[in-house]
């Protein structure tokens, strides 16, 4: 997904969207819970609707795809970030000051 | 900035933590939890969690008194709102730990003279490079020493004993999970308000480039021993708790790594950390010198 081009089309494609549970992250109040999850460490693969936030390290999900563009809040650490391509063609994220 | 500072609020840190993860919690762990009797059973192994232990008393006496000092210095109110509750959180750290040492069996009138013994050199000396900028007033150097350096280490170090504790001894485990949320949220100050602070006064980036060099030496000279002090007793720790399973740690193995394994993940950790937190706010990673 290295190409641009592959995520203008992509962009056009209605994004997948997910019903999300709890998976025993406590450290958010209840409502909040379920947008959260520990990461496991290498090995654990996220899913579409998933990304690590660089400065806690939990886990972010949201209820539809993440794509490159999307502004996310880590409510554990605080942080916002911009979604981006890394340079191995993963979604990463960008911390804004 | 102000909004993104509006996050830090003592309002919610309220929600977050005491009525939140640390709701219905004694001393950061549940009610009747107690430590393990592989550990109270045996005289080597509940010194080598006393001296563990220690160093944790120490590293949040240090996160005292430093947060509590950068309350003074911070530029405006709603860091200082923050800071205030980071130095509850740090106090009630120092608390948990101290009460750990009371639950391994050092006695109330003994805590003092056993943290002088046991405690590591090399980990005060880290404490006291910091410290010596906040007390020279320096607000820029003395959080990225406090919230990037310093919790950094902390992060990680505590992240790798929850993951060795989490079947064995649960209640430390517990322990552990709760000051880590709390590292989450100081990490996450630390590199938001610095990042643009950094930007204002890049003239200071010597400066604090060189605090970091020193707190990284001292940091990896305090791994050294403990890991040297610790290599003993790794085995017998195995042999008490029996197999329970992988424990893995950014791709070790903990349940099976030799002490020098352990050593080498730990500081590749959380200088992989440093390198990565420093260059968002804009500093480069400062390798010590022979160490």
């Amino acid at each position: 997904m290295n190409d641009p081009n592959e995520q203008a089309v992509l962009s056009e494609v209605p994004r997948q969207t997910f019903e999300l549970e709890e998976c025993g992250f406590r450290e958010v109040p209840k409502k909040w819970r379920k947008f959260y999850r520990h990461w496991e460490g290498p090995g654990d693969e996220l899913g579409p609707n998933e990304i690590i936030c660089p400065v806690c390290k939990v886990v972010i999900r949201s209820k539809r795809e993440i794509r490159v563009g999307d502004r996310l809040y880590c409510m554990p650490c605080m942080s916002r970030m911009i979604v981006v391509l890394g340079e191995d063609g993963t979604l990463q994220t960008d911390v804004t000051y | 900035m102000a909004d993104f500072l509006n996050s830090y609020s003592i309002q919610r840190w309220l929600e977050l933590c005491p009525q939140g993860y640390l709701e219905d919690t004694v001393n950061g762990h549940q009610e009747g939890e107690t430590e393990a009797e592989s550990i109270l059973e045996d005289d080597d192994l509940r010194t080598a969690a006393i001296r563990s232990t220690v160093q944790l008393v120490v590293g949040e006496r240090a996160a005292l008194a430093a947060s509590s000092g950068l309350v003074n210095l911070a530029p405006d109110y709603p860091s200082k709102h923050f800071l205030a509750t980071q130095t509850l959180d740090e106090a009630r750290h120092v608390e948990i730990f101290t009460e750990r040492l009371y639950d391994l069996g050092v006695k109330r009138a003994d805590l003092e003279s056993t943290i002088d013994n046991f405690v590591n050199p090399h980990l005060v000396k880290f404490a006291e490079v910091l410290l010596e900028k906040i007390d020279s007033g320096d607000f820029i150097a003395g959080v990225v020493g406090q919230n990037i350096v310093l919790e950094g280490l902390a992060f990680s170090v505590f992240e790798m004993m929850e993951t060795t504790n989490r079947v064995p001894n649960p209640k430390f485990a517990h322990t552990l999970a709760g000051t880590i949320a709390d590292e989450r949220r100081h990490v996450g100050f630390g590199e938001n308000r610095i990042g643009s602070l950094i930007k204002e006064h890049p003239e200071k980036k010597p400066e604090v480039e060189q605090m970091q060099k020193d707190m990284a030496y001292h940091m990896l000279k305090t791994f050294s021993l403990s890991f040297e002090e610790g290599a003993d007793t790794v085995d017998k720790e195995r042999e008490a708790i029996g197999d329970v399973g992988e424990a893995n740690f950014h791709g070790t193995d903990l349940s099976s790594a030799s002490s020098q394994e352990m050593q080498a993940v730990l500081e590749a950790t959380v200088i992989s950390e440093f390198r990565t937190r420093l260059a968002r706010i804009g500093l480069e990673y400062q390798a010590p010198v022979g160490v």
